[in-house]
């Protein structure tokens, strides 16, 4: 039996669902990138005696919204409904998820959508320079690989792809559910079960990623772009892990370096010098370790002051830490704001599913506030000196390169290696 | 002291209320206690937006948002973010053409220390040089992220200076460069002594607070200041629009753009709803009638998206279009203009207008799970239509859409000689455009 989480709440009569299956842009095939994302997008376009614009007027009639999509480590459908509405729509989404049909068709349509999306991608400098990022930092890794896949490896993807990724994925026993809203235990589990009836029990899927190893040497991979008055820059390396036993450690020291609005990133790079609009660190997590990055955007003309001004920073905070009063004043805020992370029915019911999808310490949300707590200030700098990435060091940076390219690469010392990209690469 | 005056309960759909309260200054206080959560969002709405803005001053709502987060004479540099991130709290604000908002989520403990940093900085901030200076600069590169180096922004903000000659609408909320770099702590000072006042302010409370607790605090921190004349509004009402008109650019993308802006009718007239109908039938989702034609069915575009502008003042209903690489803008005006000229030529289905109606109703109950989106429901109504709970009368006005009334506002705003289109070709594409890339013309 798939687990089940829920919190009720009638504050507003909607019902919201998220099906998650453990397996996500990691389980895709060499070549075949995008294959889980793909799978699940194909779910909205077409079921067993329901064609793709009659699933998608059935939804909007039922005042209802349906989403699938795949991250690196998971795959969740998504839904929600307005509760007066709730049995029929339940009826609808059993059939989509239990009895795609995976009409050879409407894949080869979805491919050519999926494709002409990358290409739109190309227009945000954001979203070019954390492709950069992650591409150089986790190369030959999963983690590396675009969730949404290349213009090549799309167009590999076959209907025999998609129907086995379908048929080993999309299981019981791969499946966790999370209700919220107006719905009371015997229902959400009434639900649940018709949900999922036409799904095989299956088998738990393990993750097949190793842990990444960071890449040596400090290097930039620089994409380059026509016509940018502005420099999007993404600094970082090799990160957290959520079972490291420092994690909190980290979390808080992340908070004084680049997790708030006064942190020091924003303190030196916006408050004073107002060379950009955002400036923060942030030390993700997944079931494996992830990426430490800093995000900035300066005008060009200060792209890169900015760049050397954030490397200081970055070993200022691992050779010399944190002060007591910068703990303190991380640790309430961190404890005091906890209430807004847990303040809706959905947010609440969210963070158990984390933990079960994500491998994550049981503990990890319902010990939260005890765990920053136990911060210490020996513990917050122990962690920033050993998990903040300094010599091995990615900078991805989105400008054009006959303008600040000499420049960027004079700011970083003990520079290993340049590769310039064009910004279509992929 | 001034006493607080209870002004009235205001149903906020079937189960909800909003208490409304009002200081002898003119500060108006609205309440809706939820005690679901310990947390409390408080906003407070400014009624200036940068509709209000001239040529030459363009952007000074927006800058003075920044500056509010700056020192006071009571509190330095940087303790008001500093002091409210501490107890929890996270701060934000928004200027569009109509109105300022600041906002803040807190645990319910914080309730005095944000109710006093924001009365301090409603009429005690310091403007001194070095702080604009570099606000001005932190602006200048929003600027940059925002518009210069970002296809949408550049093109809405062109959308709008081009549809708009003479309203206010037609200037950029974040302002003109050379604007921006221009401003002076003179001009902020004038700004501020201008608008910021309790008697043009709506605080909007909601969350779990004790109203008398709640009351005495509104009291003991804004009861004392000063009401001003804020001077009236100069009127500047846009010609009706009788000739298309076009605006083509280049910019470094792979695909043509295209945003095209119908005149549409202010928030408050009654045709806003059916046009709000008519957008959902045709840009609400991949159901919709142009994202099936274009995405699904031709191919020919990877986004669409569509809405009607819900200003105080007549404003745009607002699509906008990006081909796939092998069509370019011409090919995919038409294929849009099929579409308008359908909903114009004939009725809409009863299940389409059905359809459209559902997901009305499921988009506003869904802006309504969070202590902050309540707050921003009631602050956003209250300042553009005058009640706070306006949203329900809209959503009530929405159900009471006809066929009929979504054919009569399709033919009489789907005009296209009240439309401004702003077309992007990838750079290089075409020829003979002149030095600088923009192109203007009016055609008929």
């Amino acid at each position: 039996m798939s687990k089940l989480f829920l919190e009720s709440s009638g504050a507003l009569p909607i019902v919201s669902f998220a099906l998650a299956f453990h397996s996500g842009s990691a389980h895709d095939p060499p070549g075949k990138e995008g294959l889980a994302r793909i799978t699940a997008r194909m779910l909205r376009r077409g079921a067993e005696g329901l064609g793709a614009e009659a699933i998608e007027d059935a939804v909007d009639t039922f005042g209802a919204e349906f989403g699938a999509d795949a991250i690196i480590s998971a795959t969740s459908v998504h839904f929600e409904v307005i509760r007066r509405n709730l049995d029929p729509f339940v009826d609808l989404v059993a059939r989509l998820i239990g009895t795609p049909t995976f009409e050879e068709a409407e894949l080869t349509r979805l491919v050519r959508e999926a494709q002409s999306e990358l290409v739109e991608a190309r227009d945000s400098d954001r979203s070019l320079a954390s492709r950069a990022f992650r591409r150089t930092l986790f190369a030959g890794h999963a983690y590396g690989r675009r969730t949404s896949g290349s213009i090549e490896s799309l167009g590999s993807i076959t209907r025999a792809d998609v129907a086995a990724f379908y048929a080993r994925h999309y299981t019981r026993a791969n499946a966790l559910v999370a209700v919220s809203g107006d719905i009371d235990r015997a229902l959400a589990e009434a639900v649940t079960e018709r949900l999922l009836a036409r799904l095989p029990e299956g088998e738990l899927i393990a993750d097949p990623t190793p842990e990444p190893l960071a890449p040596k040497g400090r290097q930039l991979v620089f994409v380059d772009k026509p016509d940018r008055t502005q420099t999007q820059m993404c600094i970082g390396g090799i990160g957290a892990h959520a079972h490291d036993p420092d994690h909190y450690d980290l979390l808080v020291g992340n908070t004084v370096f680049g997790g708030t609005f006064t942190s020091r990133l924003m303190a030196e790079v916006r408050s004073k010098r107002g060379w950009s609009y955002g400036a923060s660190s942030r030390a993700g997590f997944d079931r494996r370790r992830e990426a430490f990055s800093m995000w900035t955007a300066p005008a060009a003309t200060d792209a890169a002051a900015c760049l050397a001004l954030e490397l200081e920073l970055l070993q200022q905070i691992r050779a010399e830490g944190i002060r007591e009063d910068e703990l303190v004043f991380a640790k309430n805020y961190l404890s005091r704001s906890h209430a807004f992370e847990i303040d809706t029915a959905r947010k609440r019911v969210h963070q158990p599913l984390d933990v079960a999808l994500l491998d994550l310490p049981a503990d990890y949300y319902s010990g939260y506030l005890r765990s920053v707590e136990h911060v210490t200030l020996a513990g917050a700098n122990a962690s920033l000196a050993k998990r903040l990435p300094e010599a091995d060091l990615v900078v991805a940076v989105v400008g054009t390169h006959a303008e600040i390219g000499a420049a960027i690469e004079k700011a970083i010392p003990d520079l290993a290696r340049v590769t310039v990209q064009p910004f279509d690469l992929e | 002291m001034t006493a607080i005056q209870h002004t009235g309960t205001i149903a906020f759909g079937p189960t909800m209320k909003v208490q409304s309260y009002a200081l002898a200054n003119g500060l108006r206080l609205l309440v809706e206690v939820d005690p679901s959560a310990p947390v409390v969002c408080l906003q407070t709405w400014v009624r200036v937006g940068s509709r209000f803005e001239s040529e030459g001053k363009t952007g000074i709502c927006h800058l003075f948002e920044h500056l509010m987060f700056g020192e006071t004479e009571v509190s330095g540099p940087g303790v008001f973010d500093r002091s409210l991130e501490e107890a929890g709290a996270e701060t934000n604000a928004a200027t569009f053409l109509d109105w300022t908002y600041y906002h803040q989520n807190l645990p319910k403990d914080a309730l005095e220390l944000s109710i006093r940093l924001e009365s301090e900085r409603l009429t005690r901030l310091v403007l001194r040089e070095p702080q604009v200076a570099s606000e001005k600069e932190v602006v200048s590169n929003e600027r940059r992220q925002r518009v210069d180096d970002d296809i949408d922004g550049f093109v809405s903000e062109l959308l709008y200076k081009t549809a708009f000659e003479k309203h206010g609408y037609g200037i950029p909320t974040i302002g003109w460069m050379p604007d921006i770099q221009g401003f002076t702590p003179e001009d902020c000072v004038t700004f501020y002594k201008t608008y910021y006042a309790p008697n043009n302010v709506t605080l909007v409370v909601v969350g779990d607070v004790d109203p008398p607790a709640l009351l005495g605090l509104v009291e003991k921190y804004y009861g004392a200041l000063e009401a001003s004349s804020i001077p009236p509004e100069v009127e500047r009402p846009e010609p009706p629009q009788t000739v298309e008109r076009k605006v083509s650019v280049e910019k470094p993308t792979e695909t043509f753009k295209i945003a095209v802006g119908y005149k549409s009718p202010a928030f408050e007239h009654p045709d806003h709803s059916a046009m709000s109908v008519l957008s959902e039938i045709l840009f609400g989702g991949r159901g919709s009638r142009v994202h099936r034609a274009l995405v699904r069915t031709k191919e020919m575009a990877s986004e669409v998206r569509g809405s009607v502008g819900s200003f105080k003042h007549p404003s745009l209903f607002d699509i906008w279009l990006s081909a796939r690489e092998e069509h370019d803008a011409d090919a995919l005006l038409a294929a849009l203009d099929e579409e308008i000229d359908r909903i114009v030529r004939e009725p809409v289905t009863q299940a389409e207008l059905e359809k459209a109606k559902a997901r009305i109703e499921l988009g506003t109950l869904q802006g309504l799970e969070s202590v902050s989106g309540k707050a921003e429901t009631i602050g956003l109504y209250d300042t553009v239509l005058g009640t706070p709970a306006a949203l329900f009368d809209k959503l009530e006005e929405q159900r009471r859409v006809t066929i009929e009334d979504v054919h009569r506002v399709a033919k009489q705003y789907l005009r296209r000689e009240a439309r401004t289109i702003v077309e992007v070709a990838p750079s290089g594409e075409e020829e003979g455009d002149d030095e600088d890339g923009d192109e203007e013309e009016e055609a008929a």
